[in-house]
């Protein structure tokens, strides 16, 4: 059997790519994976990564270990990767934006870099959403706005972490909208249903999936994200609404700087597919699927980093 | 009614049963390590379960969380390290009396109590969900702030000896706490220029750094084991039998733990660690014998592992009716529940009421279980550690609390902390700064601050910003109880110290 | 061994000496990161205050005592920071094999000297539970333990 190059990015079915991939590739992959998540057990990255583990450990043949190394929002972790891990694509680690673009910027010991790997691909991204209470006497974007224009600082809107994507996004919102709000950030995602509910904040600056998970008991004022989400089609987004609020938490992987192109390839292919057979679980919780590979990743992160850094560099 | 009956009949197949015997063997084992959490032991078994059904799947982590909450207290007793944070009272007492040689009916309460704790706090979750789910709401920032003070009066409880001491330990916990990424600051605090350090002193390796290390470096010094061996099987032996209806004798001190744990369970951020230290301290309080605590008096180890296995079930009540999960494990329970289409809310209630009935009931059947699996379970490691040489102990518990503590996040760094602040562990308890303070401290720290300064950044507009602490009725009450706490907590070391302070000295901290 | 100390100020000092540091290393830090620590702080340090001056007037107790024998205790505390250091170089497997039986070698002497005989049946005794921890720890929880020599 002989196949080219060409042949190989041309096949269409990812199993039958694996297959083919394993013959021409006989060096990789031949050793365990070692797909490291910087967070928390529990996490969306860590539910994520045990969805992908079998599918990549199917299409790859060879078992892939996930394992946790939590500590500083991920910079733990990935100072220790940037400096330790061998480019031979065996050892992977789990990439979120914007962690990876705020916090070299925020913090002078964060010990890596925002360009030090080779990301290979997103395969996820939550929009950010603005979510009140459904006793909320704002029921659009425009309400909201308008209280606070008129009460600097009043309206406190809850979120996940200090600049991470639901604050950098609220300071966006602020700029935009050229009001005052007052952001209270929280350990993570889970009490901020709590904080909700209980009517401690006016509203929160989270994720799409809360949206989707608490649909009955809020509403969603707007979404950041280019069009309307699968999970939430009654929800508006910004920029209908006249605001280019554009953002949200991306996940993906990454391998160290100097991974050889065609290991890159194969473990592209392999999370593509992996990011297929787990839509239908994935799309219904909010979550987007995404496939951004190649110069579209340093897309990406550009075009974020255009957006956040100002931000960023304006609270120092 | 009929949805329970049906959810019964779906749990009495011999694959349920063998599901939840497996899970909570399963779960025991990696609870009784010390560093491997339940989290964690959740965590790990995670894929197991995405070939079974979800009722499967659901029943076995069930099953696994009740085993590995329970199998904390096994080395709690044992050696002296809560297998997992929530075992951190069992051992004021439960090390005293394996100490005694009373290892084996500190097992055995241990158990009885767990057993009694579980099915309780599924009564309630199958019984009271929805109205107690409201009250997990109602705890805001400045509640949550006031939740912390009121555990820190325990302070005073545990510092045996100097109150002084007790304070200085609980500031270094609290600060210990701070180093790492600033919960509402976002920077990062006391690294000392290093990136490894924004990671901070996890709990965990901290909490077993200092209630193993000493005990190692004890038994080094000494040239002899810890554990007295003359309460061996056979010998001076105490009945189960004896030890159930000494327990049951004692109902308030069941209930009291209960309820509790229950309540503590529901306020989320507040994980089973804080439910068994106050349900420890308030039976030492009304106990008729409060002397008598931390010397090995069995009921302290009732309260607290009672309690901690309410929590179990009991923190499922805002998870299952709000998506709120109520201690830590219960955000990978929430991941299953969402991966299975289930929303939480009332809808899982009535209309995928038989999986999620199927479900509690599965963990009242995993508390059941909890009796032959730990009872057996309890009588082969007391045997294993009562015969082991302790020049095979010494370096064997060694190898299993640094492999625990790597195991946490994969750090060799932690490793290290973890035997610094023992051996800093060993030194301070000679100059009678205890561990219990610094390890509540360190629990209670980042609590406090998110909520002092989280209430204190929503109240930028108003005049007098403090003020935000107080304006709600619940936190009204709750700093009313602080200060009735502080006060009734004080009084006693109070009379103690004027009225007695020569005799009270020399005998402080022999036990401990 | 009784050692002559006042606990008192031993622990007011110990208090100082903590906040100190900390106090140094916390420079430049932003006031919603920096609101509670430096309260605390300051608590920390009226604590420790009060503890040392009434060291001088009412000290809680005048020794301490280290039970048993200080050099082994001692000699312990450098074993552990020893191990520490190896698992780093050597992997978790070599270092640990080494330092258990070096520690287990030398406690067991407390009962008098220990025979070659009895070394070597616990070679592979120790061999076994670090092997077995091991793949337990690599192979079921998925936890990649350190590596050098060998493993």
């Amino acid at each position: 059997m002989k196949f080219s190059k060409s042949t190989l990015v041309g096949a269409v079915s990812a199993i039958a790519l694996a297959g083919i991939a394993g013959n021409v590739q006989a060096a990789y992959p031949e050793e365990p994976i070692s797909y490291v998540i910087p967070f928390n057990p529990g996490g969306e990255s860590d539910i994520t990564a045990r969805f992908q583990e079998p599918i990549l450990e199917e299409i790859l043949g060879v078992s892939v270990n996930v394992s946790h190394r939590p500590g500083g929002g991920g910079a733990v972790a990935w100072s220790e990767f940037q400096n330790n891990a061998e480019p031979d694509g065996y050892e992977l680690i789990g990439v979120n934006i914007p962690h990876i673009i705020g916090q070299p910027i925020q913090r002078s010991d964060a010990g890596f870099e925002t360009d030090n790997w080779e990301i290979i691909t997103f395969f996820h991204s939550t929009p950010n959403a603005l979510i009140v209470p459904a006793n909320s006497p704002f029921n659009t974007l425009e309400d909201l706005v308008e209280y606070a224009r008129e009460n600097p600082q009043a309206v406190t809107l809850g979120g996940s972490g200090t600049y991470s994507a639901n604050h950098l996004d609220m300071l966006r919102l602020e700029r935009e909208a050229d009001i005052d709000l007052t952001y209270i950030p929280f350990s993570g995602t889970g009490p901020l249903p709590a904080a909700l509910e209980g009517n401690h904040v006016a509203g929160i600056f989270n994720y799409t999936m809360l949206g989707v998970q608490m649909e009955d008991r809020v509403k969603v004022l707007a979404v950041a994200s280019e069009e309307r989400v699968p999970a939430l089609p009654d929800a508006p987004t910004f920029k209908e609404q006249g605001y280019d609020i554009v953002g949200g938490a991306y996940r993906g992987v990454a391998a160290p700087a100097g991974t050889p192109q065609e290991i890159i390839t194969v473990l592209e292919d392999a999370f593509a597919e992996a990011n297929r057979r787990i839509t239908a679980k994935q799309e219904p919780l909010g979550f987007v699927m995404e496939y951004i590979t190649g110069d579209q990743v340093d897309e990406v992160i550009t075009q974020l980093r255009e957006a956040y850094a100002p931000i960023l560099e304006a609270t120092e | 009614m009929e949805m329970l009956l049906e959810a019964l009949a779906s749990l009495m197949t011999f694959e349920s049963i063998i599901t939840v015997l497996v899970g909570v063997s399963a779960g025991l084992l990696i609870g009784s390590l010390p560093g491997l959490t339940a989290t964690m032991a959740l965590a790990v078994l995670l894929p197991f379960t995405f070939s079974m059904e979800p009722l499967q799947g659901l029943i076995a982590l069930g099953a696994v969380y009740m085993g590995s909450i329970y199998g904390g207290a096994f080395t709690a007793i044992l050696i002296n390290t809560p297998g997992t944070p929530s075992s951190i009272a069992t051992t004021f007492d439960g090390y005293p009396m394996a100490r005694q040689g009373r290892a084996y009916e500190a097992l055995a309460g241990a158990t009885i109590a767990s057993v009694i704790g579980g099915l309780v706090g599924v009564a309630f979750l199958l019984l009271l969900a929805p109205p107690l789910a409201r009250w997990a709401v109602a705890f805001g920032p400045s509640e949550m702030f006031w939740v912390a003070m009121l555990g820190l009066t325990l302070v005073a409880s545990l510092s045996s000896g100097s109150l002084l001491k007790g304070m200085i330990g609980g500031c270094i916990g609290m600060l210990l706490s701070t180093v790492g990424v600033s919960p509402v600051g976002g920077e990062t605090r006391f690294t000392f220029g290093f990136p490894a350090m924004q990671g901070g002193i996890e709990l965990i390796v901290a909490l077993i750094g200092l209630f193993v290390i000493p005990e190692l470096l004890n038994m080094a010094a000494e040239g002899r084991s810890n554990i007295s061996e003359s309460g061996e099987f056979g010998k001076t032996k105490v009945g189960i039998r004896q030890v159930a209806r000494h327990i049951l004798g004692k109902p308030v001190n069941l209930i009291r733990s209960c309820l509790i744990g229950q309540v503590i369970a529901i306020i989320p951020g507040a994980g089973g660690n804080v439910t068994s230290l106050v349900a420890y301290n308030e039976a030492r309080r009304f106990s008729k014998d409060p002397q008598s605590f931390g010397k090995g008096n069995i009921d302290g180890v009732v309260a607290s592992e009672s309690s901690n296995n309410v929590m179990v079930a009991g923190s499922m009540i805002p998870l299952l009716t709000l998506g709120i999960p109520g201690a830590p494990p219960d955000a990978i329970i929430l991941g299953v529940l969402l991966m299975h289409g289930l929303r939480p809310g009332l809808d899982l209630f009535t209309e995928s009421g038989v999986l999620t009935n199927g479900f509690i009931l599965s963990m009242g059947m995993a508390a059941l279980m909890l009796l032959p699996v730990g009872l057996l379970g309890a009588r082969l490691i007391h045997k294993v550690v009562i015969k082991t040489p302790y020049h095979f102990m010494v370096p064997a518990i060694a190898m299993v609390t640094i492999l625990g503590t790597f195991a946490l996040r994969n750090s060799l760094l932690d490793v290290g902390i973890m035997m610094i602040m023992g051996i800093a562990g060993y030194f301070l308890r000679l100059i009678g700064i205890h561990a219990a303070p610094i390890v509540l401290g360190l629990i209670l720290g980042g609590i406090a601050e998110q909520g002092y300064v989280q209430t204190m950044l929503a109240a930028v507009v108003d005049p007098i910003p403090w003020l935000r602490l107080v304006s709600n009725p619940l936190s009204k009450v709750l700093a009313a109880l602080v200060v009735l706490g502080a006060a009734t907590a004080m009084l006693p070391a109070w009379l103690e110290r004027s009225g007695r302070l020569d005799k009270g000295s020399p005998n402080r901290g022999d036990d401990s | 061994m009784i050692l002559r100390l006042n606990t008192d100020m031993a622990a007011g000092g110990f208090g100082l000496v903590f906040a100190a540091v900390l106090w140094l290393g916390g420079t430049d830090i932003g006031r919603l990161s920096i609101l509670f620590p430096r309260a605390i702080l300051v608590i920390l340090v009226a604590f420790s205050l009060l503890l040392f001056v009434k060291g001088f007037f009412r000290p809680g107790g005048r020794s301490i005592e280290i039970p048993g024998s200080p050099q082994r205790l001692v000699i312990l505390i450098l074993l552990l920071l020893v191990w520490w250091f190896a698992i780093g170089k050597l992997g978790f497997v070599v270092s640990s094999f080494l330092v258990m039986l070096f520690i287990t070698w030398f406690l067991a002497r407390v009962e008098g000297p220990v025979s070659w005989k009895r070394l070597l049946l616990w070679t592979p005794i120790i061999a076994v539970m670090v092997g077995g921890f091991y793949s337990i720890f690599t192979q079921v929880l998925n936890v990649r333990l350190p590596s050098g020599l060998l493993f």
